[in-house]
């Protein structure tokens, strides 16, 4: 089976091309389009150990949102997009950029407890907008962008869920 | 000895308090809120019972419920753990009443020595040396506020109440006061069911080190010396070892029978922590005693040889202490690294979820207190600690390098953990070189990050393969499973086995 592997590691996004072709002794390996010397096998429902001419890797996959993988290998962290070039569906954009009106968002349940901001105020990039407080603790909110806070959707002392509106910066 | 004891908590601590009953043959109890049900605690205690609903106030704080579970079943003593009701004068008080044995320290002690103001006010009178600042709560923030200016900043609120950094705000200037104490008190209130704060002298760069205490009931209270628990995120702690870097047996003598000294005049029993600061000239001021456990008692643990849970238990039966401080000799170094679920890229927010899969390191110098395994769903509503990897070697570099070593065999992943942080803090030279203070980690997180080692050549071409080797096993796993659901084992042959292999009486 064909795949196209969209990396995204420390040092940027790179594009590669990986073949896996199942024989008895488990896989033939083409990477970009060359053999590669790899043994490559599950040893754990997602945990891959790899042998790449020798050298020993471990790597644990879990899934994340839509075909976005993460992929651990000891301290090293990559995402991953993983597409079957027959199934083609188009390029999706990437919506990590903080650019454009910004929705944030409760990343956890819980009861905001202070608004740091107000409808109207010119905010900078990580300044803090609303402390929600969840497992006892204080969490201050910040801005994933500079500019102007459009809209407060939430009041001191409301419970909000997760994925709840807490306001927009525009 | 007792036969039977409620473990009134969950989590790690409750796991840790389960085996130590074990090892003693006492058959345990646990209980559980409605999000427990599947909590580790549940799976090995002897017998559990549910509390109630998620929320701590209508279950693991419900004292009437947790005597009323003990009562039922006829447990003889309860272990109130860390955390909850550990340091509530009403649990002890409420077990008396009904003839259960506290494993703690009398309702008395608590109240001599819990709070903040009170233990203050113990310890001048017990002449060990203390911060400065007001020794009772302070109801009027206008009072406090001018305090502070005739004291100079930075001052530090505290709620009288408080533990683990809630309810406390250093304020460095006037300006910022009136906002801290809004929130001081506001999350006092919500942590702690108490508003009430109290005002210390803030001593930049200074140490937190505490020294373990025990008192039996026969009048012998004895220091099982120090742990040095200077690295701490904002108030929490974050690591924990022992001995100190800096300690010597001269200060270690002198803490101890300060700590020794409070104790007695607290009329304190069982295991207890008196919390010091301690600054660069090797002064010590006494911070407060906490009236419990503590949750890196293994440090102790480690490097005395005593399982400290079973001395609690030992001493709430009336045992007397086995060893005289004089025989302590603390051997080796350990650390502890509390494993939270929490993200550091992202501000350490609390990271609840499912634990998809997880490997433990083992191995030389290795423990791991946990309540967490393959598949548990970390739930929202309580302190997200996951684990405690704790070291132990023969000096402090040999247990660095074995927690490093360990850190790269631990995975865990469905939830975002601090693991990270520990990987950059066990080599961050002013780490190694012991030259730590309360603030110090704050400060080092808010410098930037030094670049991140590359991965080793090979390491991208892994991660792709194994992308694509997951997505096929995926792809075909799933509707295997889905058509051969696998075979339950039989409810007659497990029984047996269990019956079996139920070694007490």
């Amino acid at each position: 089976m064909k795949f196209e592997v969209h990396l995204n590691g420390a040092d940027g996004a790179k594009k590669h091309t990986v073949e896996l072709e199942p024989t008895p002794a488990g896989y033939r390996i083409a990477l970009d389009g060359q053999e590669i010397d790899a043994n490559a096998a599950l040893v754990a429902p997602s945990t891959v150990s790899i042998l790449i001419g020798g050298q020993s890797f471990e790597v644990h996959v879990t899934p994340e949102f839509d075909d976005h993988i993460k992929l651990q290998s000891g301290p090293h962290e990559f995402t991953a997009e993983l597409r079957d070039p027959r199934a083609w569906k188009g390029r999706r954009h990437g919506t990590l950029e903080a650019e454009g009106r910004q929705q944030i968002v409760a990343p956890m349940p819980g009861k905001v407890i202070r608004l740091l901001v107000n409808a109207g105020d010119e905010v900078e990039v990580a300044q803090g907008l609303v402390i929600v407080e969840a497992m006892k603790m204080q969490n201050e909110i910040r801005s994933p962008k500079k500019g102007k806070v459009e809209r407060l959707h939430v009041k001191e002392g409301q419970a909000v869920n997760a994925g709840e509106v807490l306001c927009v910066v525009g | 000895m007792f036969r039977k004891i409620l473990i009134a908590n969950r989590g790690e601590i409750a796991v840790r308090l389960l085996r130590g009953c074990r090892e003693l043959g006492i058959h345990t109890v646990g209980v559980f809120s409605e999000v427990d049900r599947n909590a580790l605690h549940v799976r090995l205690a002897d017998e559990a019972y549910p509390i109630g609903p998620a929320a701590s106030r209508e279950s693991y704080l419900r004292i009437d419920r947790l005597v009323d579970v003990a009562r039922k079943t006829g447990c003889d003593a309860l272990h109130p753990g860390y955390g909850f009701l550990a340091e509530n004068p009403a649990l002890p008080r409420a077990c008396a009443a009904r003839g259960i044995s506290f494993i703690g320290p009398p309702a008395e002690a608590m109240e001599n020595m819990g709070s903040k103001t009170a233990g203050k006010q113990l310890a001048r009178r017990a002449d060990v040396p203390t911060v400065p600042g007001t020794d009772d709560p302070i109801e009027n923030p206008e009072e406090v506020q001018a305090l502070a200016r005739r004291m100079g900043y930075p001052v530090l609120l505290k709620a009288v109440s408080g533990g683990g950094g809630k309810g406390m705000r250093i304020v460095p200037n006037d300006a910022a006061f009136a906002g801290a104490w809004r929130d001081a008190s506001s999350e006092a209130l919500n942590a702690f069911g108490d508003p009430r704060v109290f005002l210390e002298k803030y001593l930049v760069g200074s140490r937190h080190i505490e020294i373990q205490v025990f008192a039996d009931t026969h009048g012998r209270v004895v220091s099982l010396g120090e742990r040095e628990c200077s690295v701490q995120r904002r108030y929490q702690k974050v690591m924990e070892e022992a001995p100190s870097p800096v300690m010597t047996p001269e200060l270690r003598r002198k803490m101890g029978e300060a700590a020794v000294r409070l104790a007695r005049a607290g009329g304190y029993v069982n295991a207890g922590t008196v919390e010091f600061l301690v600054d660069a000239n090797l002064n010590f001021y006494f911070l407060e005693v906490n009236t419990r456990l503590q949750v890196e008692h293994p440090v102790t643990e480690q490097v005395t040889g005593f399982d400290l849970v079973k001395l609690q238990i030992a001493i709430a039966a009336g045992h007397r202490l086995p060893f005289t401080w004089e025989t302590i000799t603390p051997r080796g170094h350990a650390m502890e690294l509390r494993l939270y679920a929490e993200d550091p890229d992202n501000n350490f927010f609390p990271s609840p979820g499912k634990i998809l899969s997880r490997h433990a390191p083992t191995g030389p110098g290795i423990r791991l207190d946990e309540g967490v395994y393959e598949g548990y769903i970390v739930p929202m509503e309580y302190d997200p600690l996951l684990s405690k990897l704790i070291a132990w070697g023969n000096r402090r570099e040999e247990t660095i390098s074995r927690l490093r070593r360990a850190l790269e065999e631990y995975t865990i992943t469905g939830i975002r953990t601090n693991v990270s942080l520990f990987r950059r803090l066990l080599t961050e030279p002013e780490f190694l070189r012991g030259e730590i203070h309360t603030k110090w980690l704050d400060e080092l997180l808010a410098r930037p990050r030094p670049p991140a080692t590359p991965p080793r050549p090979g390491t991208e071409e892994a991660a792709v393969i194994a992308a694509a080797l997951w997505h096929i096993d995926r792809a075909n796993g799933s509707s295997k499973r889905n058509a051969e659901p696998p075979q339950a084992p039989s409810q007659w042959k497990m029984q047996g086995r269990r019956e079996q292999l139920d070694r007490l009486p």
